[in-house]
């Protein structure tokens, strides 16, 4: 055979190769499943700090602080969040109480006080239609662009300080703190709180010994709480195993919610969120993830 | 920017173009130089296999068909005789060569040149062992060639890419594996080419080697035997 014979079947061979790689090789982008995605707020030092002023001593739930609400109206914060709309989860609260508490001055002098406050009510317009007082149908709308060249407005516009702040709740103006945050009232358990949980319910959860060699037991347990934090109902296993390690786990489990009862970590005031929860107990997590805080 | 709009904007750059042509097309000069080259290695080194697999499967069975004939019986006057004017195998030509080396001393002027006869027909069949595994030899060289420098060539054209990748990526001031992959996969396709064209370069370079070592040590084996069988007729005419 010559060498041209076995040249040309090679490169016949090269070219089938080529087109089929041609034809095959193509990157299939990976498969990946999206994950979820965490909200995250970026909050200020100067918010965070005010965020923990009300929290950490502050044991009275009920107290409005009126002195600010008294500080906030000297000065019209309202008209500035017409112009520069930032998001402020205070929002609910604020205005919520100034327009409550602003409301009976205007009764009894109306004619004097006719701009100003005007103002206070726009903004709720706005933001909230339902704190709207009843009281004061009588001026209907009165000028929607009239704000550009309300004079008051004037010192709103040159007050240099960040129109979205919020009123200090500590020390410095107010001596009856509020308990909780501004953003405090968010319906769901803080990641503090399900550590606090967690902490309490792994340290009472004593597995038997060679509960390790099992694997990775886990073990779904639904707590129903009272609003005091004690249990409603017992502790309910939804996990189904058999096999005297994982019976030994379960039993060990369920004592420990029965142990731990007054959770007080939880705090009453979302009880809806924590009625009822489903607690997974982990023995891969038990000695490794243990969150240090203790409730 | 959402980094949903990022990925979609992304995406479809590095996933559907990455075939192997565009992979060559957007290479630099020289890593497609060596591409090429690579290439064209790889065709030659599979044309020498399929050559030389022929080859000596040709000459393995030839030698089956001529040893048997040559211990068949039949007189040796006979089979030069079918052979001289066609020796087309190795250990047919070495018979061929022998044969002639000692017709030529007996038709001339017989009783003459018996001393030396034995010593030349064993040079002569030397002689024509070498030029046979020679012919067997013949570009097995450039397959331990391939093998041992097809790597170097292909991580030469590798490093060349991802030299120039690199330079685009400062150029570009973005290092999204996005951005990176591309090239980064371009530059390795050439390594890819190499070790294609080297690991059957190395695999038929030792096969054949050994196939020529086996049909030469044949070859001596023979040439001893009838060296054998000629000293003894000279020492019996003699």
């Amino acid at each position: 055979m010559q060498i041209k014979t076995a040249s040309a079947i090679s490169t016949g061979l090269h070219v089938l190769v080529l087109a089929w790689a041609t034809l095959s090789f193509s990157g299939k982008p990976f498969e990946t499943t999206p994950a979820e995605s965490l909200p995250v707020d970026i909050v200020s030092e100067k918010e965070f700090s005010q965020l923990t002023k009300g929290i950490k001593d502050a044991p009275k739930p009920v107290e409005t602080p009126k002195p600010v609400v008294e500080k906030k109206a000297e000065e019209p914060p309202k008209p500035v969040e017409e112009i520069k709309p930032k998001i402020d989860e205070k929002r609910e609260v604020a205005p919520n109480k100034e327009v409550k508490q602003e409301a009976p001055p205007p009764d009894p002098i109306a004619d004097k006080l006719n701009k100003p406050q005007e103002k206070p009510q726009e903004t709720a317009k706005a933001d909230q239609p339902q704190p709207l007082p009843p009281k004061k149908p009588p001026p209907p709308k009165p000028q929607p662009k009239k704000p550009e060249f309300n004079p008051d407005k004037i010192a709103a516009l040159l007050d240099k300080r960040d129109p979205t702040r919020k009123s200090i709740t500590g020390n410095e103006l107010n001596s009856a703190p509020s308990l909780g945050t501004a953003a405090g009232s968010a319906a769901q358990l803080s990641q503090s709180e399900i550590d606090a949980l967690k902490a309490r319910l792994y340290a009472l959860w004593s597995p038997p010994a060679g509960a390790q060699d099992a694997g990775n037991v886990q073990i779904t347990i639904r707590i129903r709480f009272k609003r005091d934090g004690t249990l409603a109902t017992g502790p309910q296993v939804l996990t189904s195993g058999n096999g005297p390690v994982f019976n030994a786990m379960r039993d060990s489990a369920v004592r420990a919610v029965l142990v731990g009862q007054p959770y007080t970590m939880l705090r009453p005031d979302h009880y809806e969120t924590w009625q009822e929860i489903d607690f997974v107990f982990d023995s891969s997590k038990m000695y490794s993830d243990i969150p240090v805080r203790r409730q | 920017m959402n980094p949903a709009d990022v990925a979609q904007s992304v995406l479809p750059l590095t996933s559907s173009d990455l075939s192997l042509f565009t992979l060559f097309w957007h290479a630099h000069w020289i890593v497609k130089f060596v591409m090429l080259g690579l290439m064209v290695c790889s065709v030659w080194v599979w044309a020498i296999a399929i050559d030389k697999t022929v080859l000596y499967t040709r000459s393995r069975k030839s030698m089956d068909r001529f040893e048997t004939a040559f211990w068949s019986g039949q007189s040796l006057e006979e089979l030069y005789r079918s052979l001289s004017s066609k020796p087309n195998h190795s250990m047919a030509a070495l018979f061929v060569a022998a044969m002639r080396e000692w017709k030529r001393s007996f038709e001339g002027s017989p009783q003459k040149s018996f001393a030396g006869l034995q010593m030349r027909i064993e040079k002569v069949m030397q002689v024509t062992i070498a030029r046979e595994i020679e012919r067997l030899e013949r570009r097995l060289l450039v397959l331990a060639t391939v093998g041992s420098a097809g790597p170097f060539v292909g991580l030469f054209g590798t490093v060349w890419g991802i030299m120039t990748s690199f330079q685009s990526i400062a150029a570009s001031k973005n290092t999204s594996l996005a951005v990176v992959a591309p090239g980064i996969a371009e530059a390795l396709f050439a390594t890819a080419i190499g070790l294609v064209a080297a690991i059957p370069a190395t695999i038929f370079y030792n096969k054949f080697a050994g196939e020529v070592n086996k049909q030469a040590q044949r070859m001596e084996g023979f040439a001893d035997e009838f060296a054998a069988i000629l000293s003894r007729q000279i020492d019996e005419r003699g």
